[in-house]
């Protein structure tokens, strides 16, 4: 859309209503700021997709630092035998430098139905086996965390892009204004930060809210929520007193969306206050429910993340933890212990999207922002060799509900699970298809910004329609 | 049954022609004309059409021929449009011809030959600047126009508004009604100097009925020093100020950045004309009177360091050229070839970060010389600890034997402690440690399990085991020393191949003879760290201990603090070439560009800059009067900071995918007025602000409505939200708290007593402050052209609950206690100081009501009118 053709608002009109501005939006508001203050209500009520739509929420499971490919979700009985030698092709370079293969130390049960073999560290996980649609052939551009992690979260390997979660509201708006509709749940911070989630240059409006989910009480996680001095009557004295005064300023000024538009805002705050609270405590949930999930904040963000999806919230993200845990250059057992505090919960908020019939809308994605080389680091930075550089040239994502398929495997890396190469996918290609489950045309959703129509898949990426059940 | 059908079409042509010249004459012309256009420099859709090879090896949807069945090639589908998705040349281009198609069909079925090319492969063919991209209007040189005429001659007050009314009346359109006099003065002065006017200067501009009372305003706030400060922040947006860097694991302050912040508020304040502040703030270093210049080249020295975006910036920023998207192939759209950006990144690449002193070269001096003293003699001191320490461990470890009986005896046996190392005649604190670790219910090795029953593992063995694991990595740390060159730098390690012990005889390493932490140890057991090594030390070797720590002690006390400085960029010795980068590869490097200017903008072919990195001939270039973009492009960032939008809404493209002037001669007239006035920010604020335009009302007209509802053509004035900064200030103007200290350190906008202009808050790249983000401050990772106002509800819940406002309503309700005595009265003193105004009997009544009702509520009450649209917007 091109802004000096612009008509954001139907002419006949004395001035926009909402009606009018939301019709704009549906096709992309471009410069819509530059005039006129983007009314919150409209920018975030929800959209209709550009075609019919398999889900409508995301819950993003990151598992930052890179998780180990051939440990997970890929399992190579090649590396297994020749352990401890060099690969006969060499080996490609990442990061550090790597020596001979190193076989997995654990074992890949066959899983559900669809004998899907996932690695024993994630039992619970494969418990869902036949709800999974697992990526053997996912591949990206650096060896590096920061590239990688701007990749998978904003579709550029650079920052100053928006993320995903601010292109899903930017497109599609969120279903309940009484919340954030982008949600991150890390306690502290993962490598880079907050310009994972950030808007960018779209409007701030759909910038990720972070939540430092460490924290139990829900007062502490959204800033400024709760009034330390006024209970809520007094408060609704003092707004209806705001309101009156408000609107005898809107009469004298004559009809203007914007200030009508914050007048309508302040009564969300107001009952945000109540709403978000009660969705961001989850002792409100029966201890059975809690202990399913199990405890730590990972366990507590993805029960969150349920709790918010089903309030409406379009996107949660939810960090396995602080800085980079599932980085293990020196050994990868640790990857055991992560899966002991993941692989629960992670189970669990399967089962209860199901038992909810919520699955099907959600599109759950499991995955780091990149894999690890099958041959051991020998680099001087470790120390001791029993673990995996990074890999950017092969690793595994999991996609469930949402219209996926389930019990499935798509593409794959060579026999030792270094580089894909059948039915290689990029992230972009990830990022369209998971806009195509929400009924966008990743081609079509598009931001004019400072001359250019920007997307989430820049300037590639394609729907993988195999992945769809 | 097709195949066959086409063997024989073709067989039945029977002519003989030779394949090469085919290609040449029928299939290349198509293929260049319909295809290389995106499928050459640029893969689309993965796809390179270079050669043979590359078809076969085909795009994301696969190989574009299949020599196996080539009447099924994709390359065919696509051009015969058969393909369900994939129609090429893409639709609206025509599809190829009937003819054209069948060489094509004709070409792949024998073969697809492609001859290799010719000679060495370069990044790309000569590039020639077409007429008709020269043409484009930005290209053009600023040539003030003369004033048009207007019917109504009453309504223009400067010349600009003849421009404005000329516009609006060939449209047959009207400007709406000049805003009150009260509106007025609170726009020009949020738009100013960013704060609220005070009540006393309304009322004086009210009563002044003088021909100049509007220039007596704008003269009075364009010489307020907050004048910088408003103007200088909207330069900051554009320069992506941040006062860290983005560090991706920690917190890592810029401690000095500040400096070229209140530089540039300075700049603003002295009106420095925009061509020497551009100048200095790309070779402030090699401008006469560098000294005040120099702080400038902040602007480069305090990019985000994560990524090079100097010559985006600079494109950008001054001349409004997406010279980036000539990264990987010639820019798209605009006449700017891909050399063009690699001679623009030679120049920085030939440049280094530094600082520059602000103090005497002899006091920088004894700093470095302090610190590094402070720095031997720590090294020295651990070096020294190291030693002893590991040597200690290697006989106590030699004893390994006896301290695992002992402590069997303190555990199986329960005997004491202190009398078991007596007897024994053992260290009784290495006791406690061995015993503490033995009794750890699990080790993440498996060397020591059983330690408890000499039958099941012998105290010899252990002290077998503990000797040949300290030998072990003792030769694995030599042979890795070997290999490394001695190196310890971080490249060297990450690409060096060395060798380690096993997991478990490192874990069982790192336990026992490491100084890392472990369990609840915060050292390998024998491993005695500072401070508890002290009474291993005696004689010479405690006398010489006591020394190095006095003399780090000594050493540290002498270090004065750090001398300030600028952040800034300097020369490289060697300036370099950069090469260009074939498609953005940095393995595939093509030829050597040497630094110059831009193509597009010298007249003849681009000279060679012949100075250091070219730096300054670079800053000439760009700050040059006979640039055509320099002055356009400033000029319209300040008519959006004054009118809400910029006659060019694409503030930093000015190409084709921008946005063309909705007046180009108003545009050039104002640039050329500019540039008139010696580059003078302060004189062209001055002859915007005094003009009808700006002075317009909020009023709408439904006929205005109906052909311009965008407002392009400015009859009517765009109200706007405060935006953080301005918001942030009111609050504290209104509440008599705003402490106008100027300039010096950032402090966090989240402290209290934090009372200052946002504009000295701390910014971050890693983490932006809450209240910033909230409302919609730029994310200081890239740079911003304007800022896209929303109207959130958790921004209403700042208004609602956060502790600022609360603690501003409360501050402001105190101010109206003392400066009135009842609460009508303070009714009206509040709605003085925040509106300008009396309040109306409504008003009035409904907040004696709220009052009444709770006779505490005046905060309350004051937060109701500090949150009213009245006061947010203007």
């Amino acid at each position: 859309m091109n802004s000096s053709s612009t008509k954001l608002f139907p002419s006949s009109m004395a001035r926009p209503s909402r009606r009018d501005v939301l019709s704009a939006i549906g096709s992309g508001f471009g410069m819509m700021g530059l005039s006129q203050t983007l009314p919150a209500a409209t920018a975030t009520t929800p959209r209709a997709p550009h075609f019919a739509a398999k889900a409508k929420h995301v819950i993003y499971l990151f598992l930052n630092g890179g998780p180990s490919q051939v440990d997970t979700f890929d399992p190579k009985p090649m590396l297994t035998k020749y352990h401890g030698k060099p690969a006969p092709s060499g080996n490609l370079r990442t990061e550090r430098k790597t020596g001979a293969l190193l076989g997995s130390p654990f074992q890949f049960p066959r899983c559900g139905k669809s004998g899907l073999e996932i690695s024993e560290i994630f039992s619970e996980l494969g418990r869902h086996a036949d709800d999974l649609c697992v990526i053997r052939s996912m591949h990206t551009e650096r060896p590096n965390h920061e590239p990688s992690l701007f990749m998978l979260n904003c579709g550029h390997v650079l920052p100053g892009h928006p993320s995903m979660g601010s292109w899903l509201n930017y497109g599609l708006g969120t279903e309940n204004q009484n919340l954030p509709g982008f949600v991150v749940l890390c306690p502290g911070l993962p490598v880079i930060g907050p310009q994972l989630w950030s808007s960018a240059f779209l409007p701030a409006v759909y910038q990720g809210t972070h939540i430092p989910n460490q924290e139990t009480d829900p007062e502490k996680l959204i800033q400024h929520l709760r009034n330390k001095q006024h209970n809520l009557e007094e408060q609704r004295k003092q707004l209806d007193l705001l309101r009156q005064l408000n609107r005898m300023h809107l009469k004298r000024e004559g009809n203007d969306s914007q200030l009508e538009s914050r007048i309508e805002s302040m009564e969300i705050a107001y009952r945000m206050q109540t709403e978000a609270l009660d969705a961001f405590d989850i002792r409100k949930e029966p201890e059975a429910v809690r202990a399913r999930y199990g405890d730590g904040p990972f366990a507590r963000g993805c029960l969150l993340a349920r709790r918010l999806v089903e309030r409406g919230v379009r996107m949660v993200q939810v960090y396995y933890g602080d800085g980079q845990p599932w980085d293990n250059h020196d050994d990868i057992l640790i990857h055991k212990r992560l899966a002991q505090n993941s692989d629960k919960p992670m189970g669990a908020l399967l089962q209860d999207l199901k038992d909810r019939g919520l699955l099907q809308e959600t599109v759950v994605i499991i995955g780091g922002e990149f894999g690890r080389t099958p041959s051991v680091e020998v680099s001087g930075l470790v120390k001791y060799q029993n673990g995996r550089d990074h890999n950017n040239h092969g690793f595994s994502m999991v996609l469930a509900g949402g219209g996926f398929k389930g019990g499935f495997a798509y593409g794959a890396t060579d026999e030792f699970g270094f580089k894909a190469v059948d039915k290689p996918v990029h992230p972009h290609d990830v990022h369209a298809t998971i806009l195509n489950q929400l009924g966008m045309d990743h081609l079509r959703m598009t931001y004019r910004y400072s001359g250019r129509d920007f997307r989430l898949t820049d300037v590639a990426g394609n729907v993988i329609k195999d992945l769809i059940a | 049954m097709r195949f066959l059908v086409l063997l024989i079409s073709v067989t039945c042509a029977g002519q003989r022609v030779d394949p090469v010249e085919f290609f040449e004459t029928k299939v290349r012309p198509v293929l260049a004309k319909n295809f290389f256009s995106c499928h050459t420099q640029t893969k689309l859709g993965g796809l390179e059409m270079t050669s043979r090879e590359s078809l076969l090896k085909g795009g994301k949807s696969g190989p574009a021929i299949s020599p196996d069945r080539p009447e099924e090639s994709l390359l065919l589908q696509a051009i015969k449009r058969t393909h369900e998705r994939m129609k090429m040349p893409p639709p609206p281009n025509a599809a190829l011809t009937a003819d054209e198609i069948k060489d094509i069909e004709r070409w792949i079925t024998r073969g697809a030959v492609w001859p290799p090319p010719v000679g060495a492969k370069t990044a790309g063919p000569g590039y020639k600047i077409t007429p008709q991209q020269r043409a484009w209007w930005a290209f053009q040189p600023v040539r003030k126009p003369a004033l048009p005429a207007v019917k109504d001659k009453t309504w223009a007050r400067v010349p600009v508004d003849q421009f404005v009314l000329a516009a609006l009346e060939s449209k047959g359109l009207k400007p709406v009604a000049q805003a009150s006099k009260r509106e007025w003065i609170r726009r020009v002065t949020y738009d100013l100097t960013g704060l609220p006017p005070a009540p006393q200067d309304v009322d004086a501009f009210a009563a002044d009925a003088s021909a100049s009372a509007r220039a007596k305003v704008v003269d009075r706030l364009l010489a307020s020093p907050h004048f910088g400060e408003r103007w200088g922040r909207y330069w900051l947006d554009v320069a992506r100020y941040s006062d860290d860097k983005l560090n991706s694991t920690q917190d890592e302050p810029y401690d000095n950045a500040y400096r070229y912040r209140d530089w540039v508020i300075q700049a603003m304040n002295n009106d420095m004309p925009f061509d020497t502040f551009v100048k200095a703030q790309l070779a402030g270093d090699l401008l006469p009177d560098k000294e005040k210049y120099v702080a400038g080249l902040g602007f480069f020295a305090l990019s985000p360091q994560f990524q090079d975006d100097r010559v985006e910036v600079t494109g950008k920023a001054f001349l409004a050229l997406t010279v980036a998207c000539a990264t990987c192939h010639d820019h798209k759209f605009d006449p700017i070839p891909t050399k063009d950006y690699y001679a623009l990144l030679g120049v920085f690449t030939s440049t280094d970060q530094g600082e520059f002193p602000l103090a005497p070269q002899n006091v920088v001096d004894e700093y470095r010389a302090r610190t590094k003293a402070v720095d031997e003699s720590k090294e020295k001191l651990n070096k020294f600890l190291d030693t002893q320490a590991k040597q200690l461990s290697e006989v106590l470890a030699e004893r390994a034997a006896d301290y695992v009986r002992a402590a069997r005896k303190v555990v199986n046996e329960s005997a004491d402690r202190k009398i078991t190392a007596a007897q024994m005649k053992l260290d009784d604190p290495t006791l406690e440690r061995w015993v503490d670790y033995l009794k750890l219910p699990a080790r993440e090795h498996k060397f020591l399990d059983g330690w408890q029953e000499e039958a099941k593992l012998p105290a010899e063995q252990i002290q077998k085991t503990l000797v040949n694991v300290i030998n072990e990595w003792k030769d694995v740390e030599e042979k890795n020393f070997i290999r490394l060159g001695g190196s310890m730098a971080r490249n060297d390690l990450a690409r060096a191949d060395l060798l380690s012990l096993p997991r478990d005889k490192w874990l069982l390493w790192r336990d026992v003879f490491s100084n890392q932490r472990h369990a609840r140890f915060t050292s390998g057991i024998l491993y005695y760290k500072d401070g508890v090594i002290d009474r291993f030390l005696s004689g010479e070797w405690k006398a010489h201990f006591e020394g190095l720590r006095a003399e780090l002690d000594r050493r540290k006390k002498a270090v004065p603090d750090r001398y300030p400085y600028y952040h800034v960029i300097r020369d490289r010795a060697k300036p370099r070439n950069e090469r260009v980068r074939i498609r953005g590869s940095n393995e595939n490097l093509g030829e050597e560009v040497p630094r110059r200017f831009l193509s597009v903008l010298c007249d003849d072919e681009p000279q060679p800059f012949q100075k250091g990195s070219g730096r300054l001939e670079l800053a000439e270039g760009i700050a040059s009067a006979r640039n055509p973009l320099t002055s356009r492009v400033f000029v319209n960032r300040v008519w959006h900071y004054l009118f809400g939008a910029g006659l060019v809404r694409s503030l930093s493209n000015f190409g084709q995918l921008g946005e063309k002037p909705s007046h180009p001669e108003l545009l050039d007239f104002v640039a050329a007025r500019f540039i008139e006035e010696g580059w003078s920010l302060k004189k062209l604020v001055r002859e915007l602000t005094l003009s009808s335009t700006y002075g317009l009302s909020y009023q709408t007209d439904a006929k205005a409505l109906v052909s311009d509802p965008d407002n392009r053509l400015l009859w009517h004035a765009t109200r706007r939200r405060m935006d953080v900064e301005a918001l942030r200030d009111a609050l504290l103007a209104a509440s008599g708290e705003l402490d106008t200290k100027a300039g010096g350190a950032p402090e966090p906008l989240t402290m209290e007593k934090n009372l200052r202009r946002t504009v000295y808050g701390f910014v971050s790249r890693r983490k932006l402050d809450g209240t910033l983000a909230l409302f919609d401050f730029p994310n200081p990772n890239s740079m911003s052209e304007q800022r896209i106002p929303t109207a959130t509800p958790l921004q209403q819940l700042y208004f609602l609950n956060s502790k600022f406002l609360m603690d501003r309503a409360e501050a402001f309700s105190k101010r109206l206690e003392k400066e009135a005595e009842t609460d009508p009265a303070r009714i009206k003193q509040a709605y003085r100081i925040l509106f300008y105004r009396e309040p109306e009997r409504a008003e009035l009544d409904a907040g004696l009501a709220y009052l009444k009702s709770n006779p505490k509520a005046w905060p309350e009450y004051a937060q109701v009118l500090l949150s009213s649209n009245e006061f947010v917007f203007y």
